[in-house]
């Protein structure tokens, strides 16, 4: 099949997810009444016959949300899991194992109990500090390895970051024992969760996103030489420190900001590049961007099974990723190791 | 020309290179030789600017570490042993990736004409061209060194600097790689500089020799000129030269058939 066709298909495939998580639910509702909806919404043109005042509310005001927020956090999780994947040269990388996400949360739990507010900034608060706490635990990571082992090999950056994410998780747990009244809220939001999401917070989220994972595809190339070795990539004309910290900090921004909104999720930034490597091969100008397509709509799909299939209790959406991916995870380590090539 | 003068060089815990001068005019082969540690490599890195020196790198009379990595690496490449492929790049993409320095960047940058077109060269001339839409886990490792090679030379240098390439070859391979790069600097523009721990291949790539010894050049020049036997056991720390004729021996004997 053709690259063209491949990626005709994957926009068509995001796009039916997308319809299916909005439609699907306690409601159906068809993609001519959601139509009519947003087109009501958007330009106050009365609702046709048949399409009740309520039908409306869920569309616009819970499912579009629920299902927009969703999309871009897949996509920035799974977009900065790739990035994270080739700038370390592990397939067993991620934001989630080098402790992106639980230093994010941390930060964000922090905010959250102290109802801190950035002045000027107020509607970026958590964002901010999701990505300042994501950020800070990946440095603090590579800093560590670099005490441990001189030449940084990337399986030690990879161990020291899961220490130090199951560490912060601690203290992330003993902070939401002392703190009761904040209790159910923090400890659904470490599962990850996109209920009560508002347009408010995709407007911040997309700001972010879309601007996130269109540099990240420019540095494609970039990244494409650095998984063939540091010093190759260096001989090749790449400004190494530079780009290196610049995409990791990219990549913590991406992450740190979504979880800081809805949480941690697991997995879906291991997944999705994975896959779209297996379909698109392994360079980044396409493995970026389509690993954003792949890791949204499986979110969005992911997100529909928490919230439909034990309805009317939304499920922890963390919960369906981490049922998906743990075998998929185990897969992929084993897999390698069985089918080990030349080195 | 590539010229060193002075050069002291290494990693943090002290120098590994000591006063290090010497110049490759262009349009030759040199290879580097010497026992393990005694800083072959390291002297490579410093050529490429990996590692940081002291003294002067000049490559046509222009100190490298002044350069951007993009204007250094449009003179000059290394081509180290394969390295592990983690993600199935086609070997198409992979030469490409050679061109980087050339491209237009951003994000809608890209491989131009010209780009295109010296990649198919390359393809053509490493007998990749039937090869290139495969992806790189489905090489065997004589065809993946062929690639790199490939990915080498689009890069287009003046200089390429060898750093046991060879390592995961068999001997046909081997043998093909050190002949190209012979034939490639024949041209009078290009320069090769190799080290090769198979000192057979490496005379085989050239007779201009640099013998390294602690961090130091002890000789240089025709291998004819300045090797003895004696000289070669004190360096590698036994009887080269006997070893040598004593192989020789051995294929002597092996009938034609």
């Amino acid at each position: 099949m053709k690259r063209g066709t491949k990626i005709t298909i994957s926009i068509a495939a995001g796009i039916l997810c997308l319809l299916l998580g909005m439609g699907l639910g306690s409601v159906f509702i068809g993609p001519g009444d959601m139509a009519a909806i947003v087109k009501s919404k958007l330009t106050g043109a009365p609702l046709p016959e048949g399409v009740p005042a309520i039908t409306s509310s869920i569309l616009w005001q819970l499912r579009m949300p629920r299902a927009v927020m969703a999309f871009l956090t897949g996509a920035a999780l799974a977009a900065s899991g790739a990035v994270m994947q080739s700038v370390l040269r592990n397939p067993l990388a991620s934001s989630y194992t080098l402790g992106v996400s639980s230093g994010a949360s941390l930060a964000a739990a922090a905010v959250i109990l102290t109802g801190f507010t950035l002045p000027m900034l107020g509607g970026y608060t958590l964002v901010l500090c999701g990505f300042a706490g994501g950020l800070g635990t990946v440095f603090l990571a590579i800093g560590l390895s670099a005490r441990f082992d001189r030449n940084l090999e990337n399986t030690t950056v990879i161990l020291t970051g899961m220490v130090l994410s199951l560490f912060v998780n601690a203290v992330l747990t003993l902070l939401t024992a002392f703190s009761r009244e904040h209790l159910q809220q923090l400890i659904f939001w470490q599962m990850g969760s996109f209920a009560g999401q508002s347009w408010r917070n995709c407007g911040v989220l997309v700001t972010l996103v879309v601007p996130g994972v269109l540099l990240l595809t420019r540095f494609g190339r970039e990244m494409d030489l650095m998984t063939f070795g540091e010093e190759q990539a260096l001989s090749a004309g790449v400004e190494l420190k530079r780009v290196k910290f610049m995409l990791i900090a990219l990549a913590a921004l991406l992450t740190g900001s979504a979880v800081a909104f809805v949480g941690v999720i697991g997995f879906v930034d291991l997944i999705a590049p994975h896959v779209v490597r297996r379909i698109f091969g392994g360079s980044h100008r396409l493995v970026v961007p389509m690993s954003a397509l792949f890791g949204g709509a499986f979110m969005v799909l992911a997100d529909l099974v928490a919230r439909t299939i034990a309805s009317p209790v939304d499920l922890a959406v963390g919960a369906v990723t981490a049922l998906v991916g743990a075998p998929f995870f185990a897969w992929v380590y084993f897999g390698r190791r069985r089918g080990e090539r030349r080195a | 020309m590539l010229e060193l003068r002075d050069v002291c060089a290494g990693y943090g815990g002290g120098d590994v290179l000591h006063d290090i001068s010497c110049a490759f005019p262009a349009g030759g082969s040199w290879c580097v030789l010497g026992p393990n540690g005694c800083g072959k490599t390291t002297l490579l890195r410093v050529m490429a600017g990996l590692i940081p020196h002291r003294g002067q790198v000049l490559l046509d009379g222009e100190e490298i570490s002044g350069m951007k990595r993009r204007q250094l690496a449009a003179r000059v490449a290394v081509m180290s042993q394969v390295n592990t492929v983690y993600f199935p790049y086609t070997v198409y993409d992979t030469v490409m990736l050679g061109r980087y320095q050339h491209m237009r960047r951003g994000l809608f940058g890209g491989p131009a004409q010209a780009d295109r077109e010296a990649v198919e060269r390359c393809l053509a001339s490493t007998g990749l061209a039937e090869l290139s839409d495969r992806p790189l886990n489905a090489l065997s490792g004589g065809q993946l060194q062929r690639v790199f090679l490939a990915h080498t030379l689009a890069q287009d240098p003046d200089v390429i600097l060898l750093d046991e390439p060879t390592n995961h070859l068999d001997v046909k391979h081997q043998v093909e790689l050190v002949d190209y790069l012979h034939r490639w600097c024949a041209d009078g523009k290009h320069t090769v500089v190799g080290v090769l721990h198979d000192v057979n291949l490496a005379l085989r790539l050239s007779r201009s020799v640099l013998f390294m010894r602690e961090g130091r050049i002890v000789r240089a020049g025709d291998f004819h000129d300045i090797a003895d036997a004696a000289f070669l056991r004190e360096l590698f720390g036994m009887d080269l030269a006997g070893f040598m004729r004593n192989s020789l021996q051995t294929w002597q004997t092996v009938r034609d058939g």
